[in-house]
């Protein structure tokens, strides 16, 4: 009783203060993640150069500190709820300068009109006509991009599921070593093994003789997949190409997914009567089907996007999107149009993921 | 005429033919992918440096007054010049040692249209380059000029220029020829693989002859392509001004694109294709082939009887080029007959420099009575360069080659 009541007014503000900085350490660290992260977008899409960017930086560095210093100021309350943003600040700020930037960038690139065909630079004035051009000019390309992609999609499923099913199951004690080869292709360069089909798939090399003096040539070249005598720069090819590359993405997935399926689930499918194959689709096929949706879209994106295939194995009538961006690109310095060309396929893909995952997705990776 | 073999990571000989053009055979397709990349890397530390200098262009350099201390940096083709082995010295190595100038030879020069691409914001922005001699085709020379982005040569430094054959004294390109001066130049004409062909071809009309559906080649470079064509429908193409004079050209390679006549649109890797027979038949490059061929019986180099194109690869100094004195040097260095026949004894295109053929007699008597080495009268009568077209026309004629290409 012998403290005064204006003391403790005091105390009790300047407590409720530090409370109020307690309470909500969370509003700090957001804070101080956002504006970390525009900051950065502005510097990498060069907004703000010279001058003002060491001023961004430095405000970028503020940020970090304030939530250091936030954290070190405040109880081990505080220090909890700031946890979360402190972790998530260095991925935050690597997607920010690494992603956000460069698509913001372009967009910009995107909408923006080439003053004269050897300028440096393109002046952004919302030059949409860069996306009609994309769509009339490159149709056929983002038909085909879509149709190899879907088809080597589809080929590596009917191919990997089997094999990693046999891996999983029967594998035994070499299961390891079996998914070891799985995997023993991707020492070598992703080039060289596209450019080793060319000479595999040459009109004089092995195969293609052989195909053609059993006879077999004709079969095929009747179902269209070869042309003539000729198996290499035919669409087979770049789907084959497709096939080959995308494989262990798929099978790898699925491999582990089928991995985790106890056995004993179809010992007791059969103890209820179930046959074999039933037990197969009843049991085994829905529980590995998150690993089958995380292997199309580690085949299909990608392989929606690739040129090397296309350019490769493939011949001028057989040329995908990714080939027509970097061109565009790289050969006729065209890069609003390029820009528009690959936000069309991000956009695309964006949709048919999402249609997909809706479809055929699963909780815990849709 | 603008993608060399190129494997400058394994420079061997040309007294070990054979193993070179083993390499070339499995690495040529690689290099075309696989070499692209680290030169456009190259090319872009080069450019960081150029353009952190403190010089912006116009400010050093400059036309007229000498300039730059003794250093010098050549961007070439891959396998354009001869190398030092087997006991002979090579170009580069003998003008180090005759003048002492540090030089620095790369061979980041791997397309045209690529190259253009990584120089341009660069010059694009008027920030210098560090490379002080570059090696375009001479319509990309043209180009350069028109957009001020080239530098004028001390041609008073080069007494050896009045070297230069008469033919390519005023080129379409560069008309007062003091932009640029020859490096090497050469011929596109009909490669065929004689296995393959089962018969001698003679014609552009033989590339789309049904019989080799599928099995033919054409160049990515479209003054090759469209050149060759436009000959055979009996175009001139060295008075081409407008796109309408063309368009013949241009619908034919579209219908034997749609009819799956061609197989490939390639830039080097065209050799290996000819050689295993998987063309036919190609648009190739004399030099290349000439090369090929010793290895390869089969395959044969013919300027078609419609005519063929002539095409010359040239020296030039972007904006800004600080090392003047010894571009200089060296341009003198590479005109005196002497050198130009050691070259041109390696690399086997045409030499821009009088008195090669003398002196390359003493060196290898067949290669200096070979007419696509030393074209004679019949020859360059039928060989055509195209025609230097004004900006508008050229954009119009590569959209519509890259809509053809399809890339």
């Amino acid at each position: 009783m012998t403290v005064t009541e204006p003391d403790r007014a005091q105390v009790g503000s300047s407590r409720s203060s530090t409370q109020r900085w307690a309470r909500h350490p969370e509003r700090i660290g957001l804070g101080a993640l956002i504006a970390a992260g525009l900051l950065l977008v502005a510097v990498g899409t060069g907004l703000v150069d010279g001058p003002l960017a060491i001023a961004a930086l430095v405000l970028v560095l503020v940020c970090i500190v304030a939530l250091i210093m936030t954290a070190m100021v405040g109880g081990p309350e505080a220090r909890r709820k700031l946890a979360p943003y402190g972790l998530l600040k260095p991925g935050m700020l690597w997607l920010a300068l690494f992603y956000l930037a460069p698509l913001v960038t372009l967009l910009k690139n995107s909408l923006s009109t080439l003053p004269s065909r050897f300028a440096v630079r393109a002046t952004f004035d919302w030059n949409f006509d860069n996306y009609v051009t994309a769509f009339t000019d490159f149709a056929p390309q983002f038909q085909r991009a879509f149709l190899y992609a879907g088809l080597a999609t589809v080929l590596t499923i009917l191919i990997g599921y089997p094999l990693a099913y046999v891996i999983a199951f029967r594998g035994g004690k070499y299961r390891s070593v079996l998914i070891g080869m799985v995997i023993i292709p991707f020492f070598t360069a992703f080039l060289i093994r596209t450019i080793a089909w060319q000479s595999l798939l040459a009109d004089q090399g092995v195969i293609t003789r052989m195909i053609n003096w059993t006879g077999f040539g004709k079969v095929l070249d009747a179902v269209g997949i070869m042309d003539g005598e000729q198996l290499l720069n035919t669409p087979a090819a770049v789907v084959g190409g497709l096939t080959y590359n995308f494989l262990p993405f798929m099978i790898l997935p699925i491999y582990v997914s089928l991995e985790k399926i106890d056995p004993n689930l179809v010992d007791a499918a059969r103890d209820l009567y179930s046959t074999t194959p039933k037990a197969f689709w009843k049991v085994i096929f829905p529980l590995s089907l998150p690993g089958v949706f995380a292997g199309t879209l580690l085949t299909f994106i990608p392989a929606a996007g690739d040129f090397v295939n296309a350019l490769y194995l493939g011949n001028p009538n057989t040329t995908m999107i990714g080939n027509s961006i970097q061109d565009q690109f790289l050969v006729q310095n065209n890069a609003p149009v390029a820009a528009a060309m690959a936000f069309v396929l991000m956009a695309i893909i964006t949709v048919m993921v999402l249609i997909y995952s809706r479809f055929f997705g699963t909780e815990d990776l849709a | 005429m603008n993608q060399r073999p190129s494997n400058p990571g394994f420079p061997m000989g040309r007294r070990a033919p054979l193993s070179r053009r083993q390499l070339l055979m499995r690495a040529g397709a690689l290099g075309a992918a696989g070499i692209s990349l680290p030169s456009l890397l190259a090319a872009c530390g080069s450019d960081g440096d150029g353009s952190s200098g403190t010089s912006p262009s116009g400010t050093t350099g400059g036309t007229g007054g000498g300039g730059g201390g003794n250093e010098l940096w050549f961007d070439n083709w891959p396998e354009y010049i001869d190398l030092t082995e087997d006991g002979l010295t090579g170009t580069v190595d003998r003008f180090i040692a005759a003048t002492g100038i540090d030089m620095r030879y790369t061979e980041a020069y791997n397309d045209n249209n690529e190259y253009f691409a990584t120089i341009q914001p660069i010059l694009g922005n008027g920030d210098p380059l560090d490379i002080d001699i570059m090696a375009p085709t001479g319509w990309l020379v043209g180009r350069l000029r028109t957009l001020g982005w080239l530098d004028e040569l001390p041609l008073d430094q080069i007494p050896n220029a009045a070297n230069l054959i008469p033919a390519l004294q005023n080129p379409s390109w560069d008309p007062e020829g003091t932009y640029s001066l020859p490096w090497q130049s050469g011929f596109a004409g009909i490669a065929y693989n004689m296995d393959a062909t089962g018969r001698e071809l003679n014609s552009v009309a033989d590339l789309f002859d049904p019989e080799f559906n599928g099995k033919i080649g054409m160049l990515t470079e479209m003054r090759d392509t469209i050149g060759l064509i436009a000959l055979g429908e009996g175009i001139n193409i060295s008075e081409l001004t407008t796109f309408a004079e063309a368009e013949p050209a241009f619908a034919k390679l579209e219908e034997a694109k749609a009819q799956g006549q061609i197989r490939r649109f390639t830039g080097n890797d065209y050799l290996n294709d000819l050689s295993t027979g998987n063309f036919a038949a190609c648009i190739g490059w004399s030099g290349d082939v000439v090369q090929l061929a010793k290895d390869n019986p089969a395959v044969r180099f013919v300027i078609p009887e419609e005519g063929g194109t002539a095409w010359a690869d040239a020296m030039v100094m972007p904006k800004g080029a600080t090392n003047r004195d010894a571009a200089a040097q060296w341009m003198n260095f590479v005109y005196d007959p002497v050198q130009a026949a050691q070259i041109t004894a390696y690399v086997q295109y045409v030499s821009p420099v009088v008195g090669v053929q003398e002196e390359l007699e003493k060196i290898d008597p067949d290669l200096a009575n070979d007419p696509l080495l030393f074209p004679d009268d019949e020859t360059s009568a039928r060989t055509y360069t195209f025609a230097q077209l004004s900006e508008p026309v050229e954009a119009e004629y590569d959209a519509a080659f890259s809509a053809i290409t399809g890339a």
